[in-house]
């Protein structure tokens, strides 16, 4: 089943929030999800503590030497693998990049965010051409509003779009719930039903969101 | 979305991972400035845990002798002597 890289040599930019929405949703959805967490912060490591979803493998401490093989053995019939990497421009993400079947490169509506994202976006090109076979990806914007498009947004996306990148939509909307789901673990279903955990957003908001980044990622998977 | 059959279509497409293919990719990537950021490990010998420190004076044919049994059997001094304490405490 496929291989879901989050790849962009800046950090900060949602590439674990990311992953552990499309983990814990396609884990929902009856599918086994290994979730390989390459970041030296450990944000995933950090998560799972708290508790995984069900259906939801992390393995963790993944370095350059042991990223390709590692991809390969949790790679198999009724399993989705999502790579976490760190935010730097290294041969961890180049190698990553190489095994994957969709690379997601999520960038918030900043210049400065689309202006390292780009590297990550001209990498997977080079990677194309070197390999001789295409490499799925994608831009999702993340930390967007929620109220308003901001022009700053409405102009990168016009101008991926302009450059014949993919953009996925929706984009991830800046929610207290994203960001609590790594001080309690588990997803957004349980922190929705869970009445002890106390978030300042609307979980029922952050949930809908999720559940459509998530098939927006399917449908690119088909 | 509901249910894993949908999931079940799902395929990866098959890629090579061949010693040459990772070259490329490596170099593709130092070319864009993606380069090998592992860590460096601290250079030397390990410390080691034996840090106390014994100054027996023993007469050199046994001095000679524990040197010469060390180098066989491939082990230090220190080691040696923590064998033969042990059977020593063994034996009591």
């Amino acid at each position: 089943m496929p291989v879901i890289v989050m790849a962009s040599p800046k950090g900060g930019v949602g590439k674990s929030t990311c992953a552990v929405l499309l983990a814990s949703e396609f884990a929902r959805m009856g599918v086994d999800v290994t979730v390989l967490d390459c970041d030296p912060n450990k944000s995933l490591t950090r998560w799972a503590s708290h508790g995984v979803p069900t259906g939801v493998t992390l393995k963790s401490e993944i370095g350059r030497s042991e990223i390709v093989p590692t991809i390969r053995s949790a790679d198999g019939d009724g399993k989705i693998v999502i790579v976490d990497l760190e935010g730097v421009a290294s041969q961890l993400v180049s190698r990553a990049i190489s095994q994957a079947d969709l690379v997601i490169v999520p960038m918030q509506p900043t210049a400065l965010d689309a202006e390292i994202g780009s590297e990550a976006l001209a990498l997977v090109r080079e990677e194309e051409e070197a390999l001789g076979r295409s490499i799925r990806h994608a831009v999702v914007l993340t930390k967007t509003s929620a109220a308003v498009k901001s022009r700053v947004q409405k102009e990168l996306e016009g101008q991926l779009s302009g450059a014949g990148i993919d953009v996925i939509e929706p984009s991830l909307v800046a929610r207290a719930a994203f960001s609590e789901l790594f001080a309690y673990g588990g997803d957004l279903t349980a922190m929705m039903n869970d009445p002890e955990m106390v978030t300042g957003g609307k979980v029922d908001k952050a949930l809908i969101n999720a559940q459509a980044f998530t098939e927006a990622v399917y449908e690119r998977l088909k | 979305m509901s249910g894993s059959n949908r999931l079940a279509g799902l395929k990866a497409r098959p890629k090579d991972t061949t010693v040459e293919e990772v070259r490329r990719v490596d170099e593709v990537g130092e070319a864009r400035g993606f380069l090998d950021r592992t860590p460096r490990k601290k250079p030397g010998r390990k410390p080691s845990p034996r840090t106390w420190q014994l100054h027996p004076k023993v007469f050199p044919r046994v001095g000679e002798a524990i040197a010469a049994e060390a180098e066989r059997l491939g082990i230090t001094q220190g080691q040696l002597i923590e064998l033969l304490w042990e059977k020593y405490e063994a034996s009591n």
